[in-house]
């Protein structure tokens, strides 16, 4: 059953640009690069409880150096995606080393004064980020073939959906990932079944970068512009109310609480001033009453009621 | 640059340092007491200094509260309503599950929440100047001039320490807190209600961002981001240990008296990313920070 859902969500998937035109893609391109990002979340703070708040910071990271990679040196996409994610992954693994030294809570404090200092970066490094005029991405382009519609971005930008949908499962179900989820449940446990506490939490943090980057990158495929008002702690809040509400912990609640929550802001542009308030009710009433996210907590309720 | 003018140059910075640095240590201690008894990072600690100051405002400029009423009506109301949001919400944060990561996210949505609401009532769309409650006239210190606001700001903030840590060193209350930070389960077990003193101190830890909003106001210009100080709090929090009170209060004076000096010396526009080198240099050279003792391992 579950394998029958997941091929025919990829058949419709595969067959969305046949029926809808530019920017239903385009949506349906930041939706996917939301997902991947929300994944790097989802390892972080689901699978081992650590706490990330510069996952804007490095998906900044992440459309810079690929768009840079092309723009400067004309690089073939695939390799200036890998770039991408390895500059991101590299970055948090040096700050996650100096951060999860002490108690685990500097790692959230590190990566939210990370997140406002790469913003000042981002503005202020004219000559390569183009500073406040934003930055212009060239078309990506692989043996001469050049992307530059929505629609030709469309299926790269979902083949690296999926693989990256796969590598979450992948390392979920790894060794990695079970010391992920031992150490999320109680370190010193985790210390005495032999599990390296500190390199498991700076592999989850590295891991989510090197997501946020590759997401990143998926951005600067589809994408012709960037500008850094766009990387800020709002975009962060964004990724961390997206993981929420899908659930923290599983991946198909992130998948799924990244288009879920992605369709509901790109909704709300129309009422830019409610979207702080309604971002910070719905990680509230969340945590309140539906810890484990919306699909959790309807389920729950739907056993209840039918029981009834 | 010749060494009269970098001797100018330190003793303005030292003296605005420490003005701007008292109200950052009180930033500093309000969010260390409340990581101190309850493990949590109060990532609303800035917006409940904005929504503190925006309330101010409202009181002294559109109803024309006169300031030895409108100052106190803050202040309480900061403490009612941080109260209120540990009772109400945190407790069944708690509740559904008891993760430290969930209560932190609820921290974070409280912060949006706040933004948000001052953004609608009209007051924080565009930026507006506090009121100054006390002459601006300048003083000379050495060479370094301040204002006489500088001085009622850095005395208030003293004051305000000093009965806090009365408070917490010599009374009842104050030593039922310290248990709780200790090890909350023997605390229980002796007598002190959990609830109460985590309600406590969230109500406190409002009303001293209360305060600061009150002394840092007159000094910026009010936005619905002005929140973004906390930055430095934090950050004086890290160099104090982020669980020691002294050091919390330290930190806020060394991150103050060090923006300073970079934004004489260096640029203002390096003060951004002032905080994250700090933070970063401190975990880097002290990770425990200056007055945090080893960090224990707590048993299972």
């Amino acid at each position: 059953m579950r394998i029958l859902g997941l091929l025919a969500a990829l058949a419709a998937l595969i067959a969305l640009p046949f029926f809808t035109t530019g920017y239903i893609i385009y949506v349906a391109n930041l939706l996917l690069t939301f997902t991947v990002l929300c994944l790097g979340m989802h390892i972080v703070i689901g699978e081992a409880g650590q706490f990330s708040l510069a996952q804007a910071a490095f998906y900044g990271i992440g459309i810079y150096t690929s768009g840079l990679a092309g723009n400067a040196f004309g690089w073939p996409f695939p390799l200036s995606i890998l770039a991408a994610g390895l500059v991101a992954g590299l970055v948090g693994l040096g700050i996650g080393m100096i951060a999860l030294r002490m108690r685990d809570i500097y790692l959230a404090l590190a990566t939210f004064a990370f997140g406002e200092a790469m913003q000042w970066v981002f503005l202020n490094w004219t000559s390569v980020t183009g500073g406040p005029n934003g930055l212009r991405i060239a078309p990506a382009g692989l043996f001469g073939f050049e992307i530059v519609t929505d629609k030709q971005a469309y299926p790269v930008v979902l083949a690296l959906t999926v693989l990256m949908i796969g590598l979450t499962v992948v390392i979920s179900r790894s060794r990695l990932g079970r010391a992920f989820r031992a150490v999320r449940e109680s370190e010193i446990a985790a210390l005495a079944m032999g599990v390296p506490v500190r390199t498991t939490k700076l592999a989850a943090f590295a891991l989510s970068a090197f997501f946020a980057g590759v997401a990143g990158a998926m951005f600067a495929i589809f994408s012709t512009f960037i500008h850094p008002d766009s990387l800020g702690f709002q975009t962060t809040i964004l990724v961390l109310t997206m993981a929420v509400v899908g659930g923290l912990g599983s991946i198909a609640g992130a998948v799924g609480g990244a288009v879920v929550f992605g369709l509901i802001s790109e909704l709300l542009r129309q009422a830019p001033s409610y979207q702080e308030i309604i971002y910070g009710l719905i990680l509230i009433v969340f945590m309140m009453f539906a810890p484990r996210g919306l699909f959790a907590f309807a389920g729950e309720n739907l056993r209840r009621l039918t029981r009834a | 640059m010749d060494f009269e003018l970098i001797l100018l140059f330190l003793q303005q910075g030292i003296a605005s340092g420490l003005v701007v640095g008292s109200v950052y240590a009180l930033l500093a201690l309000a969010i260390v007491i409340i990581f101190k008894t309850s493990e949590v990072p109060n990532f609303a600690q800035g917006e409940m200094l904005m929504a503190a100051g925006y309330v101010a405002l409202y009181l002294l400029v559109f109803r024309m509260v006169p300031a030895w009423a409108a100052i106190p009506m803050t202040v309480v109301v900061a403490f009612a309503a941080a109260a209120l949001f540990r009772r109400v919400v945190l407790t069944q944060v708690a509740r559904a599950s008891g993760s430290p990561v969930n209560l932190v996210i609820a921290t974070l949505g409280l912060s949006y929440v706040l933004k948000g609401l001052v953004r609608q009532t009209g007051f924080g769309d565009t930026p507006r100047s506090f009121p100054s409650l006390v002459s601006t006239e300048s003083v000379m210190i050495g060479q370094a001039s301040v204002t006489k606001l500088d001085l009622t700001i850095l005395g208030t903030a003293v004051v305000v320490m000093a009965a806090f840590f009365w408070m917490f060193g010599y009374t009842k209350l104050g030593r039922a807190m310290r248990a709780v930070g200790m090890n909350p389960k023997a605390a229980q077990l002796v007598g002190v209600d959990l609830n109460r003193i985590h309600v406590i101190v969230w109500g406190l830890s409002g009303a001293i961002s209360a305060v600061a909003a009150l002394l840092i106001a007159p000094k910026l210009l009010m936005t619905a981001d002005m929140g973004s100080v906390v930055t430095l709090g934090f950050a004086a929090a890290i160099i104090g240990g982020f669980a020691s009170l002294p050091g919390a209060i330290v930190g806020g004076f060394i991150i103050g008296i060090v923006e300073n000096l970079v934004g004489l010396f260096v640029s203002s526009r390096a003060i951004v990313v002032a905080p994250f080198l700090a933070i970063m240099l401190v975990l880097i050279l002290r990770p425990q920070g200056l007055f945090g003792g080893r960090v224990m391992i707590k048993k299972v």
